[in-house]
């Protein structure tokens, strides 16, 4: 194990091993392509169904228990069908991260907009405010703390599964855990996810950098 | 060896003669391990492992078939992975046997070997090979590594042989499995051997989707294929020839460790190794991948066929 | 895409075969998931400097990707299902431990105060009042933890187990959607069954929730 962190130590700061089409400097260019993208259409898509099921509460049940479906959808599977359907394409890899991200930010969405207090809806609609006026200026701020708790779960997963895209041929972080997979080299398996994980905690922190800026500008509404 | 093994063992040994005497198994008394003195025993079955691609788990449960016809009590786990990976599997004792490729074995083990006739390379092997494990004298059919290109690149750029990718050092890409990238049958012989340069090596698999995908698709130009691949024909795909002989000879050769191997499994193995041609194992290959058939069945029928099997 | 369903009524046992191989696998991981956080719940939940701790530690695991883990176990456990459990119960900590600290949390400092007062020692008060009265949300983190390792399992296949996840290396290799499709339908089926037990256990678990609801 200690010869294993070691060479680690060797992998990840030679100069060699960042440069070139398989340098971790492009890997790790195309890993963030990969989350960012996927997290960002899943985000398109997740949070007008949680905002909207949230806001009428209509579609909750169905939506919640499809959201619990797609949890269970296995990666590989999804990846391997899509192939199959595809052919060689970005397809298979986009279309499995943005299945696994969708779930966790419909339901923390959702799971965000009905902790808001119903009173405070009532004030805000007796004082005259419109449907989308209640949604935008009263429920999506309070709703906010959850709803960034969803998407920064959704970025983690797909920064970790984002791996998967080696598999399908593609590159990305993944290419060095499954080449050191089929070539047992073990220094390259652990360089691979030690930077994944890097990449999911930096980004993360990036995210809740966000949600703090957001915060300070609204200290009225932390009561 | 824990102490019940070592147990285990004196206690075949002294028992072996009242045991071959009921070779179909019905005893059902504790001889696990029974590696003793040097002579394997298959009583307590055999766990054969396969690489992940179709031929080595057709080569698995053909194995399976015949094993199973001579009493002795079988399991399969197929697709393991590469080479790579099952190997240390078999030092380890997660499996006990597999089917392997004598070149591609003997350049994993011995990358400087220069043997590429088939009795130097079983006896190169047999020196290569850590304690504990051996291999079984080799059979008849063939699997070797080719170098392939599309129809079109082998005629627009005079393609025949590798050493006329020289010509193209530095714009030709390379599909092949990953591990392919640091072996010496790849990247790595065809640089020393032909001076062969790639612009790049694009990691896909052992002859399977991906790198047959990336080749019709012209994702990469050169891709590495296997001879029983019957997708090369189909394909009107032309194999690179290789006149200094970096790749090896590729006779199917059962890698087993020495705590299995005893009579019983060496004669059922050395009988399909006999029996079973490169062109039969091209056409049970076919099945699996186009017919759909699972390797189990294509490999207990032909075993059946032609005698190994009831 | 088509299926064809002769292969799926040809399979039927080996499609049951992966399928229990598959469930045994992800709920030994959970299993054991629980035996880790419970005891490790406790301690985050009563030992402050050390919560910020072990709940960072289970989500930093929680960022390495699956595959890695169990390539990095070869040394270890080789190509076994032990290689598969332990992979598995790496990341049902995060879940398990954030939800155990959370429940345990949530039992009003009253209740554990009368408790005392009635003379129950910590570690009864511990079993009989804390852990019961943390059970809702402990098991929510136990149907997610389940549901999540009966989608990952089929990582697995990567290093020839995978139960169910055999399906799709097969299909994949062999451009033949049937089994991909089975073992996908499959692997969902397996999470809605082992959800709707776990209500089951949680109803049974919990008498004194059901007039309420």
């Amino acid at each position: 194990m200690y010869e294993l962190f070691k060479n680690l130590g060797g992998w990840l700061t030679s100069g060699a091993q960042w440069s070139g089409p398989d340098g971790i400097a492009h890997r790790l260019a195309e890993h963030l392509q990969y989350s960012l993208l996927a997290t960002l259409v899943a985000a398109v898509i997740g949070l007008p169904v949680g905002l909207l099921i949230g806001h009428t509460g209509r579609g909750a049940f169905l939506a919640i228990n499809l959201a619990s479906f797609g949890r269970a959808l296995p990666t590989v599977g999804l990846v391997v069908l899509v192939f199959l359907a595809s052919g060689l394409s970005m397809w298979p890899v986009y279309v499995a991260l943005v299945a696994l991200a969708v779930p966790s930010i419909v339901t923390n969405t959702y799971a965000g907009m009905t902790a808001v207090d119903p009173d405070v809806k009532d004030v805000a609609r007796g004082q005259g405010m419109r449907g989308h006026q209640v949604l935008f200026q009263v429920e999506l701020p309070l709703a906010l703390p959850l709803i960034m708790t969803g998407l920064r779960l959704a970025l983690i997963q797909v920064v970790a599964t984002a791996t998967i895209a080696a598999y399908v041929s593609f590159g990305g972080l993944g290419r060095y855990v499954f080449d050191g997979l089929a070539q047992r080299d073990l220094v390259q398996v652990l360089g691979g996810a030690v930077l994944v994980a890097a990449v999911a905690i930096a980004l993360d922190l990036a995210l809740s950098g966000v949600q703090r800026l957001l915060f300070r500008h609204r200290p009225a509404q932390h009561a | 060896m824990n102490r019940r093994t070592i147990l285990g063992g004196l206690f075949a040994a002294a028992t072996v003669p009242a045991l071959t005497a009921c070779a179909s198994g019905i005893t059902s008394l504790d001889n696990e391990g029974g590696a003793a003195s040097g002579g394997g025993s298959s009583k307590d079955g055999v766990t054969i492992g396969t690489a992940n691609f179709t031929e080595n788990q057709v080569l698995g449960y053909l194995y399976a078939a015949v094993l199973a016809a001579a009493g002795v009590k079988v399991k399969v786990r197929p697709n393991l992975g590469t080479r790579e990976i099952v190997f240390p599997a078999l030092k380890s004792g997660d499996i006990d046997l597999l089917p392997e490729y004598q070149g591609a074995l003997l350049t994993y083990l011995a990358p400087k070997a220069a043997a590429t006739e088939e009795g130097e390379m079983q006896n190169d092997l047999t020196i290569a090979l850590p304690a504990g494990l051996q291999v079984l004298p080799y059979g008849l059919a063939e699997d070797a590594d080719a170098f392939a290109v599309t129809r079109e690149t082998a005629r627009k750029y005079g393609l025949a042989s590798l050493a006329d990718l020289t010509k193209l050092n530095g714009r030709l890409v390379l599909g092949a499995a990953p591990e392919v990238k640091t072996r010496r049958v790849g990247v790595v012989g065809l640089k020393e051997v032909y001076g062969v340069e790639f612009k790049e090596f694009k990691s896909l698999d052992s002859s399977g989707p991906l790198v047959k995908g990336a080749l019709k698709k012209g994702d990469v130009d050169v891709a590495n294929l296997f001879t029983t691949d019957t997708d090369i024909l189909d394909n009107g795909w032309v194999v690179l020839s290789d006149p200094k002989n970096l790749i090896p000879g590729q006779h199917i050769v059962p890698l087993i460790a020495d705590r299995r191997a005893d009579s019983t499994v060496r004669k059922a193995l050395a009988r399909l190794g006999n029996v079973l041609t490169t062109t039969q194992l091209t056409e049970l290959n076919r099945q699996v991948d186009k017919d759909k058939k699972d390797p189990e069945d294509v490999a207990n029928t032909y075993a059946r066929q032609h005698g190994l099997a009831r | 895409m088509t299926i064809d369903w002769s292969w799926i009524s040809g399979h039927t046992d080996e499609l049951t075969t992966l399928a229990i191989s598959h469930l045994q696998a992800a709920l030994t991981a959970v299993l054991l998931g629980l035996l880790i956080s419970l005891p490790l719940a406790v301690v985050a939940h009563r030992v402050r400097p050390l919560r910020g701790f072990l709940l960072g530690l289970s989500n930093v695991l929680f960022t390495i990707p699956s595959i890695a883990i169990f390539v990095l176990l070869l040394p270890i456990s080789g190509l076994t299902r032990t290689t598969t459990v332990i992979g598995l119960t790496v990341y049902t900590l995060v879940v398990l431990l954030r939800n155990t600290v959370e429940g345990l949390d949530s039992v009003p400092a009253k209740t554990k105060e009368a408790a005392k007062a009635m003379g129950t020692r910590p570690l009864r008060t511990l079993l009989t009042v804390e852990f019961p009265l943390a059970l809702p949300v402990i098991m929510a983190g136990v149907r997610i933890a389940t549901v999540m390792s009966i989608s990952l399992v089929s990582v697995a296949t990567y290093i020839g187990d995978g139960g169910l996840g055999q399906l799709f290396t097969d299909g994949f290799q062999r451009d033949f959607p049937t089994p991909v499709i089975a073992g996908v339908v499959l692997t969902i089926l397996l999470a809605v069954v082992a959800d709707a037990a776990l209500v089951g256990v949680q109803y049974l678990l919990t008498p004194w929730k059901r007039r309420r609801a």
